[in-house]
């Protein structure tokens, strides 16, 4: 039976090539990849920019603030338009749909305006570093820029740069009240769980606007 | 066998001990760490018949002031300012008096981080008093929280009512009525006196913000201020934020299951090769 001896032989090598070329793979995907991690910021990557800057609100008949529409900070190098954000239909935040810009969320008080707004931005796609990937190493005292639709600047401290595991979010010093203008920056980072595909800490950025 | 069993016994006793330290040393870091020491004051002149004032904050067991605001008239309320929690005096003086000089009022305020506070001249002239409000910045989610400062000399008892909802009855000169959660929106305020005078105006007041009503006495009746003192987002997000996809994440190896699989297959169509090869031909009928 020279037919079936010969198909038992092509069996046996296509059965050896299988095992080798899983053998392979195996191997070859057996080691992990580093984190990607933000290079060590010297001197502020952007100029400030420049524009009327209008005092802090009064409490007294606070003047109306116009939308923000793009936000500056210098010294990661972030300058991003900003789009607007709500909630998802589970009550959740929205994120924008792009990593490559960051939104503000209308449900909470404008940038200037007195209380803390939000502004949201990813720290990654799932090729590389989004908007907000050097959030995480701003430090007390640097500076973040607000424009608004009619030309005007909002200027902010960092007073405060936080993580928090997911299930501990600060959701009262986040989006509770605040008695002057504040800015939230809000982005994702710690340890990334695959199974879920999401980061299980967000970063906050607390920041004070600059009278 | 006891010699290996006893070292992993204490290992799995010391992972336990560690575990129940550990857990509520990480609850107690994530809480309250967003206000970073500061609070707030913000100082108010709501004595209708006193003059201007000159108004220093200092700060406890210092004589130079910290903040002093000039000329402080009726009806004045400044911004907040952000300070170091801890104690503090505030002092008022005669408008242009001199910062040595003798204070006309002082009080003492415990400022808690976090927390905000109203340092306000109330009262007539002649019982001139610093009040020391705490200010609340807390509102119940989706509302609005009101309160009446009634600084009216000329009616000295007045009731306020934001739409159909009464802020305050019969609230009398120099007092505070409490907060009131109220439905946010656009109302009318209206302010009723027992001694006749009335005012009425639009006023709104948003979803997740704290304001201040301030009932005064105006150049012709009574003259209602509403101060915003807090805001925050009027629909509260629920939970964290899902900002990120993982690409600059350290990834672990992946699965090895696939291949795993592959090389069963394999394994399984060689063997049945070799088998069948091993097999001597059967010889022929």
């Amino acid at each position: 039976m020279p037919t079936r001896r010969s198909a038992a032989a092509i069996a046996l090598a296509a059965g050896l090539v299988v095992v080798g070329g899983g053998a392979t793979g195996l191997l070859l995907t057996r080691h992990a990849t580093a984190a990607v991690t933000p290079p060590p910021v010297g001197t502020d990557a952007l100029p400030a920019p420049t524009g009327p800057i209008v005092a802090p609100p009064q409490s007294a008949n606070p003047r109306p603030v116009a939308a923000p529409v793009s936000l500056t900070i210098p010294v990661i190098g972030v300058d991003t338009k900003l789009i607007t954000l709500g909630l998802n239909p589970n009550g959740t935040l929205q994120v924008p749909s792009t990593t490559a810009v960051a939104g503000w969320y209308t449900g909470g008080p404008r940038p200037g305006a007195i209380g803390s707004a939000i502004i949201v931005g990813h720290v990654d796609s799932y090729r590389g570093p989004g908007v907000f990937f050097r959030l995480r190493t701003l430090k007390r005292g640097d500076k973040v820029y607000v424009r608004r639709a009619d030309g005007t600047l909002a200027v902010f401290r960092v007073t405060l740069v936080q993580e928090y595991p997911k299930d501990h979010f600060p959701t009262e010093s986040v989006y509770g009240p605040t008695p002057d203008a504040e800015l939230r920056l809000i982005t994702c980072g710690g340890t990334f769980d695959s199974t879920t595909g999401h980061y299980l800490s967000n970063y906050i950025v607390y920041a004070v606007e600059v009278k | 066998m006891k010699f290996f069993k006893t070292p992993r016994r204490l290992i799995m006793l010391l992972a336990a001990s560690a575990l129940l330290l550990g857990i509520p040393a990480a609850a107690t870091a994530y809480a309250d760490s967003a206000t970073s020491g500061t609070g707030w004051i913000r100082l108010a002149h709501l004595s209708p018949n006193t003059p201007a004032v000159d108004v220093y904050l200092y700060s406890f067991g210092n004589s130079d002031a910290q903040i002093v605001l000039h000329h402080v008239s009726y009806g004045t309320v400044s911004p907040y300012e952000a300070v170091s929690a801890g104690d503090y005096s505030v002092a008022m003086r005669a408008s242009g008096a001199s910062p040595s000089s003798q204070p006309v009022l002082s009080t003492s305020v415990t400022i808690q981080a976090g927390h905000a506070y109203t340092v306000a001249g109330m009262g007539p002239e002649s019982g001139l008093r610093l009040a020391v409000l705490d200010d609340d910045l807390t509102t119940p989610s989706g509302k609005s929280l009101v309160r009446v400062i009634q600084a009216s000399l000329k009616d000295q008892t007045v009731s306020v009512s934001f739409g159909s909802q009464t802020l305050s009855s019969k609230l009398a000169f120099g007092t505070v009525s409490s907060y009131l959660t109220v439905d946010p929106g656009t109302e009318m305020v209206k302010v009723t006196a027992t001694s006749g005078g009335d005012a009425s105006q639009s006023e709104t007041l948003a979803a997740g913000t704290v304001h201040t009503l301030v009932v005064l006495d105006g150049a012709n009746g009574l003259e209602v201020v509403n101060l915003e003192d807090a805001a925050g987002s009027g629909d509260v997000p629920a939970g964290p934020a899902a900002t990120g996809f993982g690409g600059t994440a350290p990834h672990g190896p992946s699965s090895p299951l696939p291949w795993l699989v592959v090389i069963g297959a394999g394994s399984l169509l060689a063997l049945a090769g070799g088998l069948r090869l091993r097999r001597r031909p059967q010889p022929g009928i």
